[in-house]
């Protein structure tokens, strides 16, 4: 009941001109940058992050959240007309969404995947509400030790289950880490890795580490080669899915859902992994599995549901542990410190109409999004027909003015052109950058709460197994390590007993 | 592929070693825990044992999947990404000297002419159509102090 009269405070903080423009806002950009293949949440929302150093924090994450949930909604019609993906998410919406475009039912599939990806954000945030607040409550027993080890099992999580190489993912973490030393030490407030560079005082910041990996990065690796998209062409009266379409996938979107939820939810996984996963077990379940991958309804709304779940998953562990899962996540937890919020589980209690009114935005964004979407979606996908020639300048200079606005100074313009250049080497090698980010991110805090919670224990290291959450933390992650490598042992058996065959 | 990896194993071996020898300018412990050199330490320490094993691997079997076609593209595709960041290197640079809406012209219409082919006239239209636009949206409506530079715009 509480949870309700609070979610109520919060419709009421969000229903403003204001507030509902920055959600429209924010689901318009999000759509877009789903749609158009090279540019992703993240760098989207570290782009448009310090255009809104102006405002109050509530609109701009309102806006924000909507960005991250409106790229799940828009990554789909990239699939299902180009052959495409949008965003990793959508990845697999081409199996089934190219083939029932290129049978002249690309309209169908459009709406299906808008409204499964409704339902979806809806049953998602009402999941989020259920797993966030008790989890908030019972994360208020966490001390340094807890957090410590608690970061600790996410980072693991995110390197095992983030990238295609464990150890590329792992390299990747420590480096952002790393990164994450340099500035002033929060132990002796003792410059680090300083140089006699002023500006490196304050640390590498994040928000232009992600405009460069992810944005510069993204842009050059499409730049390449002089992109050109054909798309099939779909008519608006054609983007209604019959009651019988929509019937035939009620199973598919709730599964799609749950597994989005709470795939979401883990650090790391994110909605690229709980679609693929989605896909899998529908095929699995289906009387017809062969008509898979040859056009099926369901295979476009399972995997739809799953990434605009997991979405809304993935705001549980920033929501209430206040630790990110992911790079998109990771620029949100940057910027609600930036407006001196401080995630985690005080927030509940300490700014209660921010978290409320957020969450009440998830619920009128899903609502925008579905009204945004079917009627618009041809004048979206008329987007795709812009020459790649001409969106990337534009791209590239919304990155400059993002990076620029941050301290008014070149000095951070150039920083991401740097890593602009490695996120473009990242991207062909397959180094993941999430890990280096989120370790960015988290590596300041690790370093904190394991400072803290040595200083509590007068030096004793025994308190991070001794103490019952943290021990389990610490044991979970263990288990992950050594079934990781016991797996990574088993495949390099395989692959060599393949190579000597 | 491999030899990417190398490369890359490599190059984190030598920033994990720099990190262990970097972090011996900090103090190591303090009275009741780390100091500012323990986390670099044992980062460098990580790092350089991770690159290790994972530039070891490169030399095992090969693996599912695995093709030895290079990632990198020809030269022509790479003299193209060298421009676009030399475009936008030469940005940063005049950016304040020249101000923000004019180095915007700039920068488009060499974008433009020089890497995409498009016509001059075009190129032209279109930098005065982005410059105006930044002008419009960021310096006129959101405010921003963007530089304007010895013209004043």
């Amino acid at each position: 009941m509480d949870s309700f009269h609070s979610l109520m405070q919060g419709f009421s903080t969000v229903i403003t001109p204001f507030n509902m423009g920055m959600a429209a806002m924010g689901c318009f950009f999000g759509t877009l940058v789903g749609i158009l293949p090279g540019l992703g949440p993240s760098a989207t929302i570290a782009m448009l992050l310090p255009l809104t150093f102006g405002m109050d924090a509530t609109p701009a994450m309102i806006m924000m959240c909507a960005i991250y949930y409106g790229a799940m909604y828009g990554g789909s019609t990239t699939s299902i007309l180009v052959n495409v993906p949008g965003e990793s998410a959508s990845v697999v919406t081409t199996f089934d969404g190219y083939q029932m475009a290129r049978q002249g039912r690309g309209g169908v599939a459009l709406g299906i995947s808008a409204i499964g990806s409704f339902f979806a954000g809806i049953i998602g945030t009402i999941a989020l509400i259920m797993v966030c607040v008790p989890l908030s409550k019972f994360t208020l027993k966490f001390g340094p030790a807890e957090y410590f080890s608690l970061i600790v099992m996410g980072m693991l999580c995110i390197v095992f289950v983030g990238g295609k190489s464990i150890s590329k993912s792992l390299m990747s973490g420590v480096i952002g880490m790393a990164l994450g030393t340099v500035g002033i030490d929060v132990i002796q407030g003792a410059p680090r890795f300083v140089y006699d560079v002023p500006e490196l005082m304050d640390g590498v910041s994040f928000i232009v580490v992600v405009m460069g990996l992810f944005g510069i990065g993204e842009v050059l690796v499409s730049a390449e080669e002089r992109m050109k998209i054909k798309t099939i062409n779909v008519k608006l009266r054609d983007l209604w899915p019959t009651v019988a379409d929509v019937w035939q996938c009620k199973w598919a979107i709730l599964r799609g859902s749950v597994i989005g939820f709470f795939v979401g939810a883990l650090p790391g996984a994110g909605a690229t992994i709980a679609s693929f996963l989605a896909y899998g077990i529908e095929k699995g379940v289906a009387k017809n599995p062969e008509r898979f991958g040859k056009g099926a309804i369901e295979g476009v709304a399972s995997p739809e549901s799953a990434n605009n779940a997991a979405s809304s998953g993935a705001f549980v562990p920033l929501l209430a542990l206040g630790i990110p899962g992911s790079g998109a996540t990771a620029v949100m937890l940057g910027a609600l410190m930036l407006y001196g919020l401080k995630p985690g589980p005080m927030l509940f209690h300490t700014n209660p109409d921010f978290v409320w009114a957020v969450i009440a935005s998830m619920f009128i964004g899903n609502v925008i999004l579905i009204f945004m979407n079917l009627p618009m979606i041809p004048f979206f996908a008329m987007g795709l027909r812009i020459p790649y020639r001409y969106l990337y300048p534009a791209i590239l200079l919304i990155c400059i003015i993002g990076a620029y606005s941050l301290s008014n100074s070149v000095y951070d313009v150039w920083v991401m052109l740097i890593f602009g250049v490695f996120g473009y080497f990242m991207k062909k090698y397959d180094i993941p950058g999430g890990p280096m980010v989120v370790a960015l991110v988290l590596g300041p805090m690790l370093e904190y709460n394991l400072y803290r919670a040595l200083a509590l224990s007068h030096g004793n290291l025994a308190t991070f197994v001794t103490r019952p959450i943290s021990g389990t933390l610490l044991a979970i992650a263990a288990v992950m390590v050594v079934v990781m490598t016991l797996k990574a042992g088993r495949m390099k058996k395989v692959l060599v007993e393949e190579k000597d065959e | 592929m491999k030899k990417g990896d190398r490369v890359f194993s490599l190059i984190c071996m030598g920033l994990g070693l720099w990190l262990i020898l970097e972090s011996q300018k900090f103090e190591y412990l303090t009275k009741f825990g780390p100091g500012p050199g323990f986390l670099p330490f044992w980062l460098g320490v990580i790092l350089g044992l991770i690159a290790l094993f994972a530039f070891v691997g490169t030399f095992s079997g090969k693996r599912k999947n695995e093709t030895n076609e290079p990632r990198l593209p020809g030269w022509g595709s790479l003299g193209r990404i060298g421009l676009i960041m030399l475009v936008m290197a030469g940005f940063a640079f005049f950016m304040n000297g020249l101000g923000f809406i004019l180095t915007v012209f700039l920068f488009v219409t060499i974008l433009l002419f020089v890497l995409e082919g498009v016509n001059i006239l075009k190129s032209l239209f279109f930098g005065v159509m982005f410059s105006a636009f930044i002008f419009l949206i960021f310096r006129y409506w959101m405010e921003l102090d963007l530089p304007r530079g010895l013209l004043g715009i």
